[in-house]
C-alpha cells in the first residue's frame, strides 16, 4: 500500500505555494555559511573560538548535550515498541528512531569540530580508559549510532525507490543492489528486540554519564551533585518524547492523515508529561538538598556570583520549576484536553526546559569557578562569547538537523509494518 | 511434528514474543554483560601494574614565608618548556590570609596522588608515572579539554596557538630543553622529568644535584622551593617537612593528595624581604 504524504501549502493570496523548495534553499544556504566555519576551524584550530583555558567547553557541547537530549525519544520508543510489542506505536516508533539518529549523528559532528586534534577523534575507541565518563559516553556514543544506523535501515529501504524504479529495467545492477539493501534492512529489522535491548543499554549509560561527566567534577561546587546522572536521562525522556509528540503531529496528523491513532499521539503527550512532572519533582529535591538544606560556602557563592550576572536561579524557577509543572500537567491531562493546538504548544516547554538544563549545568561551573586560594577562596566570574565561528559551525549542524529532518518527513513513507 | 506440536508453534509464532526472539534477547544480554565482565579487569590488571609505586617518589614544599614574588620560577619554567606568556606552567599569584595579610602564592602542578585529570581522561594521554609525577602523552592526547575542567587548581594549559619559536624568556633564564607540543593538545608542568630522569642515570640525585632538579627549584633565588624524594628521610625535602612546624596543601578537602606542599605565612616569622 501506497501511503498518501499531503504536503502542507502556505497560502499567499489566491496561490497555493509549497514552501518547501524555498525552506530547503535556506537550510542549504545555511550548510554553507556552516562549512566556511568549519573549514576555518580545521585550518586554524580552536584559537578562532571565544573559548579560553578558564571557558574551555562552550556553545558546541551545550548543542551536543542538547541534541543529545532531543534524540532521548529514540531509546523509549525502542522499547516500547520492540519489547513492550505496543503495535500502535509502532509508525511513531519509526520517527523516533529518525529523531534519535539525526540527534547523535549531529552530537558526533559538532564534537568532531570541538577536539583540539580532529584527526584523533578516533583514539578512545583504540586507547581505553574506563576510569573516564567522557571515554563511556564517546564509546557509548559511537556504539549506539551504530545501533541508530541499523534500526534506519528497515525505515529508509520502505522508500518506493527500493522496491520498483525505472531505472531497473536499464540496469539490473542497481536492482540487485536495491534488493540485497532490503535483505539486509529485513534481516536488521529481525534483529530489532536485540538492537532494542542494546540501545537501551547503550543510551542508559551515556545519557546519565553525561550528567556523571558533570558531576564528578568535585572542584566546581555546583556540578559536584549526586543526582545529575537521573536527571540527565529523565531530562531526555522527557524533552525527547514531547519533540517527539510536537514533530508526530505534524508528520502523521497533518501529512499522512490516519496512519497513526489519535490516541496513539495522546499517549506520547502523555508519557511526556508523566516524565516531566517526574523530573521536575526530582529537580526541587535537587535544589532543596544543594541550596536549602546544604551550606556549602561554594554553591552559595557561585550561585550568588551567577545571579549577579545572568538570571540563573530565576532560570531555574520559571525554566525548570514553574512552566514544566504547568505543561507536564496539561499534557498528561491530553486525553482530556484532546486539542492539538494546545497540547503541542505546551509540548514546546518540555523541550526548551530540557535544553535549558544542559546549557546551565555546562556553563554554571565554568563561569563561576572556585579559586584555589588557601585562606581566602573565593570565585572568579569567567566571560565567555561565542566568535562567528562558533555560530556558523552552529548553523552547519542545527542546518544538517532540519535539512535531513524535512527531507525525510517528506519522502520517507514511515509504514507501519502490518500496512507492508 | 505432530499436531499439537505445530499448533503450538503456531500460537507461539501469533503471540508477541517468539522463542526465536526470546533466544536472541537472552544472547545479546549475555553477550552484554560478558563484554562487561571482560573490559575492566584486563584494564585493572595494567593499572595495577603501573602503580607499583618506584622507589622514588618525587614531591616539592615551597615556603611561601621565603617567597619574594619576583616570578624567576615562572620564567625560568617558561624558557625551559619553551612557553608563551599565556601557556605558563607555573604562575605566581598575591593573595591574602584570612587576616587581610598579603603574600604570594606559587603554584606549580600539584602532581595529585588522585589526581583528577588522569581519572576523566579519556583516552589515558595523561597518566601517573611510578614515581608520582603526574605526566603525558602528548601524541595520544585528542585536545578535548575535560582534564582543564576537572583540575581544581587551573595548572593545565591548551595549545590553542602553534607553538612559539622562542620563548621571551630565552635566553636569560634558560633554553628549551622539551620537544615543542602541537596545536590542540592539552600540556602541563612535568615536574621537569627530563631532567630527573636523565639525572638519575647519570647518578645525580633530584632535589640536591642542580642538574636533575626542576628549573624552578633551581631559579628560586631565596631557596622557598624545595624539592626531592618524599620516601628518602634523608632528602632535602622529607628534611624540611619535618623542620616544619605546620605544612598545608592546595584544596585538601577535595581528597587529591597534592605531591607539593606549603608552609603557610606566619606573621611572627621574621621575613627579611616581607615588610609585614
Amino acid at each position: 500500500m501506497q501511503t498518501t504524504i499531503h504536503r502542507p501549502k502556505l497560502q499567499i493570496g489566491k496561490h497555493n505555494v509549497d514552501i518547501f523548495p524555498y525552506w530547503v534553499g535556506l537550510l542549504v544556504a545555511g550548510l554553507l555559511f556552516g562549512l566556511v566555519g568549519a573549514f576555518t576551524v580545521l585550518r586554524d584550530g580552536l584559537q578562532v573560538t571565544g573559548l579560553s583555558n578558564r571557558v574551555p567547553w562552550g556553545l558546541w557541547i551545550s548543542i551536543d548535550l542538547s541534541s543529545i537530549a532531543m534524540g532521548g525519544s529514540a531509546f523509549v520508543f525502542g522499547v516500547i515498541v520492540y519489547l513492550l510489542r505496543l503495535k500502535r506505536f509502532e509508525t511513531i516508533g519509526k520517527l523516533a528512531v529518525l529523531l534519535g539518529f539525526l540527534g547523535y549523528s549531529t552530537a558526533g559532528m559538532v564534537l568532531l569540530f570541538d577536539l583540539g586534534q580532529p584527526l584523533r577523534f578516533w583514539h578512545p575507541v583504540v586507547f581505553w580508559q574506563p576510569h573516564s565518563l567522557l571515554w563511556e559516553v564517546t564509546m557509548c556514543v559511537v556504539l549506539y549510532l551504530t545501533v541508530l544506523v541499523a534500526e534506519m535501515a528497515p525505515i529508509i529501504v520502505e522508500h518506493p525507490f527500493f522496491t520498483d524504479h525505472p531505472l531497473y529495467k536499464k540496469f539490473p545492477v542497481v536492482k540487485k543492489a536495491a534488493s540485497a539493501a532490503r535483505t539486509i534492512a529485513h534481516w536488521l529489522h529481525k534483529a530489532g528486540p536485540a538492537l532494542a535491548i542494546i540501545g537501551l543499554t547503550l543510551s542508559l549509560l551515556h545519557q546519565a554519564s553525561l550528567g556523571a561527566t558533570y558531576s564528578v567534577i568535585s572542584g566546581r561546587g555546583v556540578w559536584f551533585n549526586q543526582s545529575a546522572p537521573v536527571q540527565f536521562v529523565l531530562s531526555a525522556m522527557s524533552g525527547g518524547t514531547a519533540l517527539l509528540f510536537f514533530l508526530g503531529v505534524i508528520v502523521f496528523r497533518v501529512m499522512r492523515p490516519g496512519t497513526v491513532e489519535d490516541s496513539a499521539l495522546y499517549d506520547v503527550a502523555r508519557l511526556s508529561g508523566g516524565v516531566t512532572l517526574l523530573l521536575t519533582y526530582l529537580r526541587l529535591w535537587d535544589w532543596a538538598v544543594t541550596n536549602y538544606y546544604s551550606f556549602d560556602r561554594n554553591i552559595s557563592l557561585q550561585t550568588e556570583a551567577l545571579n549577579a550576572v545572568a538570571p540563573y536561579s530565576l532560570s531555574f524557577w520559571i525554566g525548570q520549576a514553574l512552566l514544566p509543572i504547568i505543561a507536564g500537567s496539561v499534557l498528561l491531562a491530553a486525553k482530556s484536553i484532546k486539542n492539538f493546538r494546545y497540547l503541542m504548544a505546551f509540548a514546546v516547554i518540555p523541550i526548551f526546559a530540557a535544553i535549558l538544563m544542559r546549557w546551565n549545568y555546562n556553563f554554571s561551573g565554568l563561569i563561576a569557578a572556585p579559586t584555589y586560594a588557601p585562606f581566602t577562596p573565593t570565585i572568579i566570574v569567567n566571560s565567555y562569547a561565542p566568535t562567528w565561528v562558533e555560530f556558523s559551525v552552529a548553523a552547519l549542524v542545527i542546518s544538517y538537523w532540519l535539512l535531513m529532518f524535512s527531507l525525510a518527513i517528506r519522502y520517507l513513507p514511515l509504514k507501519a509494518e502490518n500496512e507492508r | 511434528m505432530t499436531e499439537h506440536e505445530s499448533k503450538q508453534v503456531n500460537a507461539e509464532e501469533n503471540a508477541g514474543t517468539t522463542r526465536r526472539d526470546f533466544l536472541k534477547l537472552a544472547g545479546a544480554m549475555v553477550a552484554a554483560a560478558g563484554v562487561t565482565q571482560f573490559i575492566p579487569s584486563a584494564k585493572i590488571a595494567a593499572r595495577a601494574a603501573s602503580e607499583e609505586e618506584s622507589k622514588h617518589q618525587w614531591g616539592m614544599l615551597i615556603d611561601i614565608n621565603r617567597c619574594i614574588g619576583c616570578q624567576y620560577c615562572t620564567f625560568a619554567c617558561d624558557a625551559v618548556n619553551n612557553l608563551a606568556e599565556d601557556m605558563r606552567y607555573c604562575v605566581v599569584t598575591t593573595e591574602t590570609t584570612q587576616s587581610g595579610d598579603e603574600f604570594f602564592l606559587s603554584r606549580p602542578c600539584m602532581h595529585c596522588e588522585e589526581a583528577p585529570c588522569v581519572h576523566v581522561c579519556p583516552v589515558g594521554a595523561t597518566y601517573k608515572r611510578p614515581d608520582g609525577i603526574v605526566a603525558m602523552n602528548y601524541d595520544l592526547c585528542i585536545g578535548c579539554r575535560y582534564c582543564q575542567i576537572a583540575c581544581p587548581y587551573e595548572a593545565r594549559v591548551f595549545n590553542w596557538k602553534k607553538p612559539i619559536k622562542l620563548s621571551p624568556q630565552s635566553p636569560t633564564f634558560g633554553y628549551p630543553e622539551v620537544p615543542n607540543r602541537p596545536r590542540g593538545v592539552v600540556e602541563k608542568c612535568t615536574f621537569c622529568s627530563h631532567r630527573i630522569d636523565a639525572g638519575l642515570e647519570r647518578g645525580l640525585m633530584p632535589g640536591v644535584d642542580s642538574q636533575a632538579t626542576p628549573a624552578c627549584v633551581v631559579a628560586c633565588p631565596t631557596s622557598a622551593r624545595v624539592f626531592g624524594d618524599l620516601n628518602d628521610s634523608e632528602s632535602p625535602i622529607s628534611e624540611a617537612l619535618a623542620n616544619a612546624k605546620v605544612t598545608l596543601r592546595l584544596r585538601e578537602e577535595l581528597s587529591t593528595k597534592p605531591r607539593v606542599y606549603y608552609i603557610p605565612p606566619d606573621p611572627k616569622a621574621e621575613n627579611p624581604f616581607q615588610g609585614s
